[in-house]
């Protein structure tokens, strides 16, 4: 039962980090379906910074480095989204995919180019192994063992919903994901709007990446990309209806039928019904099927997402 | 003069050159990735990238062995293409191709292995279960207005965690190997009958799954350019509002574009895996086929033929990874520098503007005269 | 008021469009403290002009001085800093904001980048009061009426001090009551010394709050005079002009049986809560042309929409030859006699990326004369976009295979046109067929419309030029709020009559509000 809860809290947040990102770039009016592949770049990039730092370096260092890498390298990878899709006007699905697609391409190339450089031609895999990294980010609190990535998490969503609500930028990021005329009338420059969205979901997609890989894990093969967690956050997100408090909930809910498939055989219970364990796997997916069913119809996604805003269109 | 203006104007010639940019510029940015991984070897591994298996032209029956492979393999992506460009012309991105090819593959390798059916029953099963996989997409779009792209993604994962545990049983697979069994050992009837494989260096997997994509790029250009349903299709896809003022049913016609688009997909699973060529491993992610799929259908142009030559150049490149000397390199560089030709395809658009840029006055006058519908009532805008 | 005391003057403003100049040479000076009317048809170039203005578009030639001084305005962001405000026409609200949220928006006062939205509310509730424009500001946009939205646009801009207020259009989405409402508003705000520009064709509201009018016609100034002294006949005339260029030569018509008969329709509108269509009732017979007319926006669009199936009706009746086609689908009113020109031709007529000879068989794709088993006959296909081509002369650069895109507005309405007059039908709805066309083409359509009568089709033409109107039609029927107000017969009616009916000054007995 402990286990079920570890993984549930590690699974939320990496959901909540996530969806929260997706939230910001939809808000902004940008679709971003390439959350997946931030993740990727983000993970990539914590581990990296894990696997290179001296074995002597205290946790601090490694806790806050990681963390910075990952978050800046989600970022820089959104930029891929905002160039195209608000420079260019590019097909934001075509291009949120593209994105997936490069990211898990990519960060095998690295890693592997970066097992072989460091091993001298003798490790050609696609692994990283950051024990000590994971271990940095452990804390024992009675016999939960959590991680400093769940605090993280849970100061982030409260300085998320604090931003989402209170600031005066937030204020004009939703009001260009929903009228882009009217925010352009009163003076609002849409087009920077949207790449503060997009930038803030490589921002949080980016730690949900390496938190993805590295709370429950000290190895990671980065050949298998994130298994559609990013997807599972977007759905997340819509079943959250756009909104930071109601996204950490749907999280949660998703994260416990997500953890199921790891700790099935560790609940009485569940492993007396000798249900394979493939199938809870399954379970997330078709619960968010299910939902967005329900959900749907009178769910309001951000009247302008997915639209290029075009200036000079009046 | 005049008259090489106006091929330069035509859609389908810039949507060729746009094309070809983007290739290029993807093989490109692939040189530089290679150039930075290691510089005194880039040059090398680009060649043996581009020149591929020609690198047995000294002896042409294994020429032309590889040759088959390459063509073998490109069959299920140009399918997946297809399958993609269908549905993409009556506007819906059907993502979730990759999840109908899945079952598919489930479909054809169950019935092939652990039933025992004839090859043509095989193809039946993976046709119907790609087509249930998209019918529950276009289900969910058309009754729930669930969006087809995030339909299609959950159906992915359910379809590939589907396919683990099916195929993941003792029936079906050597668990000493963790693979599918051989087709030919346990089932010789399931394989697809052979095609001119003495041509292609008495290679045993060249079948009559070849003729039969081309037969389907060419049926799929008849449906959606002779047929009164594709000229539906079409419509739709084009202009929803004009659909419906003529008369056309769009809830019907998204089902049924997200079923034929799956049956696609699913047929694709089927002409890949009953040659035998490659055995089902369990996977923790998607295949990649129904996303490579989407890079050749944009690629090709949104065209059916298109689409056999950009599946048959995105295919060359993938195996191209595999001449790449690993010392130096390893062979997922081409599949990156195929994800970057995808990415690349977004500014397909910005292309042909730039190629459109200063030309007829006469197309900003029409745009314009959308945009600002209010200033159109006075009588003498047209000069 | 000193006379020469000009907060904002325009001078000599030009600006084109490609194909067509919006607005040729046009001064309008503006008093500080007076309302000062725009007043034009459709397209007479008054919001270019206003655009111009707010910034949102750059004109080719002329100045802009505020206060005596030349300024440049380049974005909506310099209007504002002169002090200048705008209420759209169309809101520039956010629906899921609080009325807070959308007057704050932009300039949100702000702590560190954290709203401080208590000293905003506190400045809201104190204009609010002042100028007794009652809000409530937790209130979401959505769940208010268009009335109280109009409020916040106002409030928006008092909240920025802007002195010079321009009102595209206000009244056309108002209900009377709210009408009323906002005159007085406009009144209080012009004695507090704001000066107003008040964009309107309706001149019922002139006579009421502008202290002067300025009259555009076809992108031209034409003259600007003080309200007091002249009636509305004669701003009415000033607005339309005397010269009426196109005449159809055309018989008397000769009306038999009824073909289409409406008992009380009802449409819900889309932007406000309230029937965009209220119980209409008329009908049209064969070998007659009913014109309705009405300012844009007044549920025209709405009744064609329920008549077609395009739009769901909420109440009443549809007889077409004594046939209920009330509930039918599209395709059945397609198929059983009703052709329609619709009013966007972009958006509904044509599917602009498919070819001259496709868009020719819109409806009729699928029936035996051009498919079998389900396989498109291309030649009939082609031989009849030829023929309907060249008997309508549509001009295209490649023949049938052109795609419609590319060719011009004019051959593209010839092109639907052709289509809907060529198939059969009893009835032929025609929404403002000649939108945006020079005028050969106007002439040609005019010509095919009357063409049609005589062959015996009822034809409902839906249309905001006067000229149509009067030169087209046997009856005419005056929409106004979404009611008919008024049937006159063109022959004796005058260009003055009319408009008094559009602009609501008037009302047949029986229909009054």
């Amino acid at each position: 039962m402990i286990l079920l809860i570890q993984y549930t809290l590690i699974f939320a947040a990496v959901l909540i980090l996530v969806a929260l990102g997706g939230m910001f770039s939809e808000r902004s009016g940008i679709i971003n379906l390439g959350l997946e592949g931030i993740m990727v770049f983000g993970g990539m990039a914590g581990a990296m910074v894990m696997v290179l730092l001296p074995s002597d370096a205290s946790k601090a260092t490694i806790i806050i480095l990681t963390l910075i890498a990952a978050s800046a390298a989600g970022m820089i990878s959104s930029l891929f989204i905002a160039v195209a899709c608000i420079n260019f006007k590019a097909d934001q699905t075509l291009i949120g995919t593209a994105l997936n697609m490069l990211a898990t391409a990519a960060a095998t190339v690295i890693v592997k180019a970066f097992n072989t450089a460091r091993s001298d031609g003798t490790d050609f895999s696609a692994k990283l192994d950051y024990v000590k990294g994971h271990k940095a980010f452990l804390l024992h609190i009675g016999e939960l063992e959590i991680s400093w990535f769940i605090i993280l998490a849970v100061v982030l969503l409260v300085c998320a919903i604090v931003f989402f609500y209170k600031t005066k930028f937030a204020l004009r990021l939703r009001a260009c994901g929903e009228h882009p005329q009217a925010a352009d009338s009163v003076g609002i420059n849409v087009y920077a709007m949207r790449y503060a969205g997009v930038l803030l979901s490589g921002f949080f997609g980016g730690l949900g990446g390496i938190i993805y890989i590295a709370a429950a894990n000290s190895t990671w093969h980065f050949d298998y990309g994130v298994a559609g967690a990013g997807f599972l956050a977007l759905a997340v997100m819509i079943f959250g209806q756009w909104k930071p408090e109601r996204i950490a909930l749907s999280a949660v809910l998703f994260a416990v039928f997500r953890s199921l498939s790891n700790v099935n055989g560790g609940i009485d219970f569940l492993a007396k019904l000798h249900i394979p364990g493939t199938i809870y796997n399954m379970f997330p997916y078709i619960v968010s099927l299910i939902v967005l069913a329900l959900t749907s119809k009178n769910s309001r996604a951000p009247k302008a997402e997915g639209i290029p805003y075009d200036k000079g269109a009046r | 003069m005049e008259k090489k203006a106006s091929f330069f104007r035509r859609s389908g010639v810039q949507t060729i050159i746009a094309s070809i940019v983007c290739a290029l510029l993807g093989i490109f940015v692939g040189f530089l990735i290679l150039l930075a991984m290691n510089p005194s070897h880039a040059a090398e591994g680009m060649g043996a990238i581009l020149r591929n298996f020609f690198k047995y032209d000294q002896s042409s029956t294994t020429l032309m062995y590889y040759f088959g492979s390459t063509l073998v393999k490109a069959v299920p992506l140009i399918l997946c293409s297809e399958a993609i460009l269908f549905a993409y012309k009556a506007g819906l991105f059907n993502i979730g191709v990759a999840g109908q090819y899945t079952v598919g593959l489930l479909a054809s390798l169950y019935t092939a292995i652990a039933l025992g059916w004839s090859w043509w029953l095989c193809v039946l099963a993976a046709i119907a279960a790609g087509a249930l996989w998209g019918f529950i997409s276009g289900f969910f779009k058309a009754m729930f207005n669930v969006n087809e792209v995030i339909a299609g993604i959950m159906m992915n994962w359910i379809g590939l965690y589907l396919t683990n545990i099916v195929l993941g049983s003792k029936k079906v697979m050597d668990q000493s190997t963790s693979k599918t069994y051989n087709i030919l050992s346990k089932n010789p009837k399931a394989l697809l009958p052979s095609f001119l494989s003495d041509v292609f260096g008495h290679n045993q997997y060249m079948t009559i799954a070849l003729p039969i994509t081309i037969l389907v790029a060419i049926i799929i250009l008849i449906v959606l350019n002779k047929t009164t349903f594709g000229y539906e299709l079409k419509a739709t896809g084009h202009n929803r509002d004009a659909a419906t003022y003529a008369g056309m049913n769009a809830t019907r016609n998204v089902i049924l574009t997200l079923v034929i688009s799956g049956a696609i997909a699913g047929f694709a699973a089927s002409m890949f895996y009953l040659t035998g060529i490659e055995q089902y491993t369990l996977s923790s992610s998607v295949p990649g086929m129904g996303f490579n799929g989407i890079a050749v259908a944009f690629l090709g142009g949104l065209h059916p033929i298109g689409a056999i030559i950009a599946g048959l150049f995105i295919e060359y490149l993938t195996m191209g990874g595999q001449y790449l000397d690993t010392n130096y390199f390893n062979p997922q560089v081409a599949d990156l520098m195929v994800a970057i030709i995808i990415y690349l395809c977004g500014f397909v658009l910005f292309f042909k503007h730039l190629m459109n840029k200063g030309k007829a006055k006469a197309l900003t006058n029409v745009n314009d005269e959308t945009n600002k519908p209010d200033s159109t009532t006075t009588e003498d805008k047209e000069v | 008021m000193d006379k020469d005391d000009y907060v904002i003057e325009m001078l000599h403003i030009r600006k084109e469009f490609p194909g067509i100049v919006a607005n040729d040479d046009i001064t309008l000076q503006l008093k500080r403290g007076e309302i000062h009317a725009l007043l034009g048809e459709n397209g007479a170039g008054k919001s270019t002009l206003m655009s111009v203005l707010f910034g949102l578009y750059t004109p080719e030639k002329g100045v802009i001085k505020k206060n005596g001084k030349e300024v440049k305005i380049k974005n909506p962001n310099d209007a504002t800093d002169l002090g200048i405000g705008m209420v759209h026409q169309h809101f520039m609200l956010v629906d899921i904001f609080t009325v807070l949220d959308n007057i704050i928006l932009g300039a949100e006062p702000n702590k560190f980048g954290f709203l401080t939205k208590a000293d905003a509310r506190k400045r809201v509730m104190e204009l609010s009061e002042k100028y007794n424009l009652k809000v409530d500001p937790d209130a979401k946009i959505e769940d208010i009426t268009v009335g109280m939205q109009q409020r916040v646009e106002i409030l928006k801009m008092l909240y920025r001090d802007n002195e010079v207020l321009i009102f595209d259009e206000p009244t056309a989405v108002l209900t009377p009551q709210e009408i009323d409402e906002l005159m007085k508003i406009m009144k209080e705000l012009a004695a507090e010394g704001k000066s107003i520009l008040f964009i309107t064709h309706k001149l019922n509201e002139i006579k009421e709050v502008a202290d002067r009018c300025s009259i555009l016609r076809k992108g031209k100034y034409i003259g600007t005079v003080d309200v007091k002294d002249a009636t509305k006949e004669e701003l009415s005339s000033l607005m339309v002009g005397h010269s009426v260029s196109l005449k159809v030569a055309k018989e008397d018509a000769k009306p038999t049986k009824e073909i289409l008969n409406i008992k009380n329709l009802c449409v819900r509108s889309k932007l406000h809560n309230k029937d965009a269509v209220h119980n209409v009732s008329f009908n049209v017979r064969a070998g007659e042309i009913v014109c309705i007319a009405g300012i844009d926006g007044n549920g025209q669009t709405e009744l064609v929409g329920g008549l077609t199936g395009l739009e769901n009706i909420s109440g009443g009746q549809i007889l077409l030859d004594g046939e209920d086609i009330t509930k039918k689908s599209i395709r059945y009113k397609n198929t059983h006699g009703i052709s329609h020109v619709p009013e966007d031709r972009h958006k509904h007529g044509l599917v602009l990326d498919y070819s001259l000879e496709d868009n020719m068989v819109l409806q009729r794709y699928y029936e035996p004369k051009f498919s079998k088993a389900g396989i498109l006959k291309r030649n009939e296909i082609r031989s009849y976009s030829d023929r309907l081509a060249q008997q309508f002369d549509v001009r295209s650069g490649e023949g049938a295979k052109t795609i419609v895109r590319s060719m011009s507005g004019g051959n593209q309405q010839k092109a639907i046109v052709a289509r809907e007059m060529d198939r059969d039908h009893k009835l032929l709805i025609a929404v403002q067929p000649t939108r945006g066309l020079d005028v050969g083409a106007i002439e040609y359509i005019h010509k095919a419309i009357v063409n049609e009568r005589d062959q015996g089709s009822a034809i409902l033409l839906v249309s905001l030029e006067l000229d149509e109107v009067m030169n087209l039609s046997d009856r005419i029927l005056v929409m106004y709020e979404g009611e008919i107000v008024g049937e006159v017969d063109p022959k004796t009616t005058t260009l003055q009559e009319l408009g008094l009916y559009m602009s609501g000054a008037k009302r047949d007995a029986g229909k009054e509000a």
